[in-house]
């Protein structure tokens, strides 16, 4: 199972979905887009727990995080 | 001792199911294992840069807790710069330290400086991060 994690006031909400589903993979795809869309940055860790931030939906990222747009505080 | 009741604090607050309790466990979860062990020391940790290679101090905190630091880890100036909405500071934390390490400028870019005051002034008069082992031992 793969996981897209998006922060908000509860802490975070997950989506857990089966990267062999095409319909969750594709729905997992879209709510990508939707995120990044809204101006959210999307970031993977690999395996040796490096960051990287992600432009493009990944299929097989196991791991994505998303938080909304940096402000100046 | 009032590092050891902080840190007893710190891991009764983590095992609670609190939004407070899950941005901090999903921040560890993505620190790296030297920025884990240091957090879980220090209640705080170090970044680098990806653009610059400056380093940084990210403090427990939502708001007024990232610090550029010298060579020494001393820390120099304030970086005011967070996530839009309202959220707990573990979540803070990470998309600050992914923000520093994925896309240091337009962090830098949006961020608001500050000179370090307060608690954090206090810590400039602290010995740097490097002999806390020593300090606290």
């Amino acid at each position: 199972m793969a996981i897209q994690i998006v922060m908000d006031h509860t802490g975070d909400t997950r989506h857990h979905f089966n990267p062999e589903d095409v319909q969750a993979l594709a729905k997992a795809e879209e709510r990508f887009k939707k995120l990044t869309g809204l101006g959210f940055t999307a970031a993977v860790r690999t395996a040796s727990g490096e960051v990287s931030k992600v432009q493009s939906f990944d299929p097989n990222a196991e791991e994505t995080v998303f938080f909304p747009r940096l402000v100046g505080g | 001792m009032r590092i050891h009741a902080l840190r007893q604090l710190y891991r009764k607050a983590l095992a609670e199911n609190t939004s407070d309790a899950r941005g901090l466990r999903l921040m560890r979860r993505w620190l790296s294992p030297d920025q884990r062990a240091e957090f879980d020391h220090s209640g705080s940790f170090e970044v680098v840069g990806c653009h610059s290679g400056t380093r940084y101090r990210i403090y427990r905190g939502t708001a007024q807790n990232v610090f550029e630091i010298d060579d020494a880890g001393w820390l120099i100036v304030g970086l005011c710069f967070i996530p839009s909405g309202e959220l707990v500071a573990g979540d803070v934390m990470l998309a600050q330290k992914i923000a520093l390490e994925t896309n240091e400028n337009e962090a830098l870019a949006v961020a608001h400086r500050f000179l370090p005051r307060g608690s954090f002034a206090r810590t400039r008069l602290r010995r740097p991060r490097r002999h806390y082992g020593a300090f606290f031992s």
